[in-house]
């Protein structure tokens, strides 16, 4: 995997601006603002995580996949059982094993270990499933979900059932965010403008040549699968850590549409679009808020964004970005590479996506 | 577990079955003629029950004018969607459309919260449907007899339809290949307008028999049976009418059968059981029930 | 903090000002979050609108400590984010005290912001025991604990109704109905009689013919069902299980307060229904008819079911606590709130003596026969 690094072009000095960016927001965000505003920022990151992680996984591959919340379950639930304070385990979780439950760990290895659970179960689960194309991988993920949460929901002694796990440390801050989101986004950018990129795209745009030309589909797939699943997870722990408060309910259907929305207006197969709708869907509908209360008219800012999504996507259909990330942060390309960040003889292909 | 008690429970299955096929099919059918999916199909069948409401409850008036009305509503209502939100998205990616609907349904949802108040209302059919008769021993209401019936007959009369008229063909040539059915003089248009229609009339007499059976209505009804119809036409086959019927009553029979044929302690995994079952049916049957490879392009 | 330096000073000057009415002095706010859309929008809409009540009423008779009292509503959504971030912005808002929710596990989403930030927060319609326990002195429950009404309900099914075998029905989907059939079946099973067996659905359910088709073939008849729902599955159960020719009593706790159980089954099916609840409805007390008249004379119609007036008490708590202490900072509020005794709320008087901080409060036994409904009996706590 090489990247053209025999200069320092436009891009870097892009991503440059942007880093810097993003830093000195932080830093004011964690000084100046209030918890809830915080708070907002906090998710607005971690949608915008998951989204880029879902956009790699579906956009990218053309895996319709609703599973998203099913792996941010499993790795909230996991980080959350690891850093709960040790004095409450014991009683709260009689069904823990002695090691687990004496143990508290600081938010890192948690979220880590949230995150490789939910890749291991990724890995085992689309190992037969990741067979299943467009609405049928769909139904599969779907049924993931409802399994996942009623599993959740009964291991009581382990999960606390219905009542959720509450009291979980607020360790999440915008630092932590910001970093998952950073190496989100650098894991799934150098991958996607790589040969393994490169690799799902083909998949995406026709198996059959795909696996003609060598690519290994069903390894590839399930890879794509599994890291999206990873990040879902980190999500998930990131997430359990903000809100200190986790349910089965947490993470459901409605949410897994949420999440392929914000990937297909930000433009599936984007990464830097998905972000964008992302943060733009989440802060818009805090944004509104006051609008509603004002009215006294509950129900108002769901009928706007939905408003909003169906007039976006009736004017772009495309998505704002389409398949290419914005050419400001592309490398040029060198004459005759591929690149598969931008339109081109693929623009036909973006019709398919995601086709059954 | 006596041969009365497992009658008794095939015969709920058959009952739910039925309601559920009869979602599906009407979402199926749009399925198959726009490559479609419809979220706003189950909040159709709300609008499509609270209008029944309206006719038996508020004005007073006899059954068929609401079995008149819930078809009415729900045939415009969906033509409606379809001319303001897919028509002109006609070219975009599938998936653009599977957004769309689930924007038009959020809508609809809370647009019914909104101005109907977010409580449930009690629905009742007039009574002599709700009366009881004795079935081989088993127990079924004349609802569950006319809902069984009507489902077969109107399955019945779609086969029939889409095999036999014009219209029908003209339906089945565009969802095949809407480009040379337009050569070929088809009006694509309106093939697909009938389809809405159709599609929209279903979910209303869907809603009707679903309200009656429960007994209570809410403007957020609909998410749960525009997720079975969703899946129900997917484990059948998408684009495939029979596969939706078949994958409506199989729904139906597993729900029943995993909380009424398990010990009962195992009730709350219903769900997670059904999901289950669906996904080690398409692990055998990549394609659903009856669905085909078709959608294959190289 | 610069601007809440300048509130204070702001606040200080018009203090000194001397006695102003009561409209040109700083509101007093306080914030309300109800989950006013999606599935326990039906508990809570009411449960605000009895509370804009008491609030009118209030202001109307010169405020609080002469200020007027001004409700800041959150939208929870049913939904645990949403509720957890509308908590955060609440307290960023500078709010004195907080209320709301009518389910323990949206609570739980909401009540620890308020308990790091130092601010009470009194929930008018969850009713876990634990509540109080798990949160901190900052919780305070409007209503009693599960374990009082499910004792007084299986009480009165052993004792008045007789019943010895009882099947139960559970929502398996909700933390406050598993609470409610645990301890229903802890009470009844110490009492002697004989829990025969146990079904489950969830939240949303619409069909319940298996669970119908199972309660059928037990032999010999159980002598009541126990069903653990809330008010959207209440009415529902009670229709398909008399619609199915069933007619053994049928018992539950406040989620079946709702109108819903006589009109969804109707006048020749809504029989033989047995509940425990907040005690409101036939009580004699002058609030009661006073809060009735006042609610449908405002909302022209009468309260959808006994969250309206646990929402009225929950706020009229908060009043009460401000005039006792004298103040509206948030640790004198709860000085103050801790220290309630003999509140005469609607839903029964209102005392936190128990060390659980549970209020121990009357339980109504409700019967509905004929989609009437009578009070049988009214269980009062020692």
């Amino acid at each position: 995997m090489r990247l053209p690094m025999h200069s320092l072009g436009r891009h870097h000095l892009a991503w440059g601006l942007i880093a810097a960016g993003a830093v000195a927001l932080v830093a004011y965000a964690e000084g100046h603002l209030s918890g809830y505003e915080r708070t907002v920022l906090g998710f607005a990151g971690i949608y915008a995580m998951l989204a880029i992680s879902l956009s790699f996984s579906n956009g990218l591959t053309g895996l319709f996949s609703l599973g998203h919340p099913a792996f941010m379950m499993v790795g909230g639930y996991v980080a959350a059982i690891l850093t709960f304070p040790a004095n409450r385990k014991g009683f709260m979780l009689p069904g823990l094993p002695d090691w687990l439950a004496t143990v508290q760990w600081p938010l890192f290895p948690a979220t880590l270990a949230g995150g490789l659970a939910a890749a291991l179960v990724a890995a085992v689960v689309g190992f037969p499933v990741l067979r299943l194309r467009g609405h049928y991988l769909a139904v599969a993920t779907l049924g993931l979900i409802v399994i996942l949460r009623t599993v959740v929901n009964n291991a009581n002694d382990v999960t606390r059932g219905a009542l959720g796990l509450n009291g979980i440390p607020r360790h999440t801050d915008l630092w932590w965010i910001l970093a998952w989101l950073a190496v989100a986004l650098l894991v799934c950018w150098r991958l996607k403008h790589s040969s393994v990129g490169r690799s799902l795209l083909a998949i995406r745009e026709n198996e059959m040549a795909a696996a003609c030309m060598g690519v290994p589909r069903a390894r590839a797939k399930l890879a794509a699968f599994a890291l999206g699943a990873f990040f879902a997870g980190v999500g998930g722990a990131l997430w359990a850590h903000l809100l200190t408060n986790l349910t089965p309910g947490s993470f459901g259907i409605t949410l897994a549409f949420m999440l392929v929305v914000m990937v297909v207006v930000g433009g599936s197969g984007s990464l830097v679009g998905a972000a964008l709708a992302a943060v733009a869907v989440t802060l818009l509908g805090e944004a509104l808020r006051p609008l509603e209360q004002a009215a006294g008219a509950y129900g108002l800012v769901q009928i706007l964004i939905a408003l909003l999504l169906i007039a976006t996507l009736l004017l772009r259909p495309q998505g704002f970005f389409g398949s290419a990330e914005p050419s400001f942060l592309r490398p040029r390309p060198r004459a005759g590479a591929a690149d598969p960040g931008a339109p081109g003889p693929h623009s036909r292909a973006e019709e398919r996506e995601m086709s059954p | 577990m006596t041969t009365g008690y497992l009658l008794q429970q095939l015969i709920n299955g058959l009952v739910m079955g039925s309601v559920y096929a009869l979602v599906a099919v009407g979402f199926s059918m749009i399925y198959g003629i726009v490559r479609l999916i419809n979220f706003a199909h189950g909040d159709v069948l709300m609008v499509c029950a609270f209008s029944a409401f309206a006719v038996l409850l508020v004005f007073g008036l006899p059954l068929w004018a609401a079995v008149l009305a819930v078809l009415t509503v729900g045939a415009i209502l969906a033509m409606l969607i379809d001319l303001v939100a897919f028509r002109p998205q006609r070219a975009a990616p599938q998936v653009n459309g599977f957004i769309t609907s689930l924007g038009v349904a959020i809508l609809m949802q809370n647009l019914a919260v909104l101005l109907l108040s977010g409580q449930p209302r009690p629905f009742n059919l007039p009574t002599w449907l709700r009366t009881n008769l004795d079935v081989l021993g088993a127990r079924m209401t004349v609802l569950e007899v006319v809902t069984v019936g009507l489902t077969l007959a109107v399955l019945a009369g779609l086969l029939f339809f889409v095999r036999r008229t014009r219209l029908g063909i003209a339906m089945r040539a565009t969802a095949e290949n809407p480009t040379a059915a337009r050569l070929m003089g088809v009006r694509v248009n309106r093939a697909i307008s009938t389809a809405f229609a159709l599609g929209g009339a279903l979910a209303g007499l869907a809603g009707l028999l679903w309200a009656g059976r429960a007994g209570q209505i809410d403007p957020l009804m609909g998410f749960v049976p525009g997720l079975k119809a969703f899946v129900a036409a997917v484990i059948g086959g998408v684009g495939s009418l029979a596969g939706a019927v078949l994958g409506g009553y199989l729904l139906g029979f597993a729900e029943v059968f995993f909380v009424g044929l398990l010990p009962p302690g195992y009730g709350s995994f219903r769900d997670a059981f059904v999901f289950g079952l669906l996904i080690l049916i398409l692990l055998v049957l990549p394609n659903g029930l009856l669905g085909r490879p078709a959608e294959e392009r190289a | 903090m610069r601007f809440r330096s300048l509130l204070a000073a702001a606040g200080a000057i018009a203090l000194a000002g001397g006695f102003l009415p009561a409209q040109a002095q700083e509101p007093i706010r306080v914030a309300a979050l109800y989950a006013l859309t999606g599935g326990l929008s039906s508990l809570d809409g009411p449960s605000l609108k009895g509370a804009e009540l008491h609030v009118e009423q209030i202001n109307e008779a010169g405020g609080l400590l002469g200020r007027p009292l001004e409700l800041v509503v959150y939208d929870t959504r049913t939904d645990q984010q949403v509720t957890a971030t509308t908590a955060q912005e609440a307290v960023s808002a500078g709010v004195v005290a907080g209320f709301g929710q009518s389910d323990t596990t949206f609570v739980m989403a909401a009540a620890p912001t308020f308990q790091d930030a130092g601010i009470p927060f009194v929930t008018s319609g969850a009713t876990h025991p634990m509540l109080p326990t798990w949160v901190g002195e900052n919780m305070f429950m409007t209503a009693f604990g599960d374990d009082d009404q499910s004792y007084a309900i299986a009480d009165y099914a052993y004792d008045t109704l007789g019943h010895r075998r009882v099947y139960v029905w559970t929502d398996d989907s909700m933390d406050f109905t598993r609470a409610l059939t645990f301890f229903f079946k802890e009470r009844f099973l110490e009492r002697g009689g004989e829990i025969i067996d146990e079904d489950f659905f969830m939240m949303g359910d619409t069909d319940f013919s298996a669970q119908i088709a199972r309660l059928e073939a037990v032999d010999p008849v159980p002598d009541a069902v126990f069903i653990s729902a809330i008010p959207s599955e209440a009415g529902l159960s009670i229709r398909q299980i008399r619609e199915a020719g069933i007619t053994m009593p049928i018992i539950s706790g406040d989620g079946f307060d709702t109108e819903l159980v006589a009109t969804v089954p109707g006048p020749e099916l809504a029989n033989d229904v047995f509940f425990s609840t907040h005690t409101y409805l036939a009580d004699d007390r002058p609030e009661v008819q006073e809060f009735i008249d006042a609610y449908t004379a405002k909302f022209g119609h009468p309260p959808e079911n006994s969250f309206a007036p646990l929402g009225y008490d929950a706020i009229g708590l908060i009043a009460n606590a401000i005039r006792q202490a004298g103040s509206a900072e948030p640790e004198a509020i709860r000085e103050a709130m801790t220290a309630t005794r003999d509140y005469p709320a609607v839903t029964g008087v209102v005392s936190y003596t128990r060390e659980n901080m549970v209020p121990p409060k009357p339980v109504s036994i409700i019967s509905v026969q004929g989609a009437q409904f009578n009070v049988e009996e009214i269980w009062r706590p020692e």
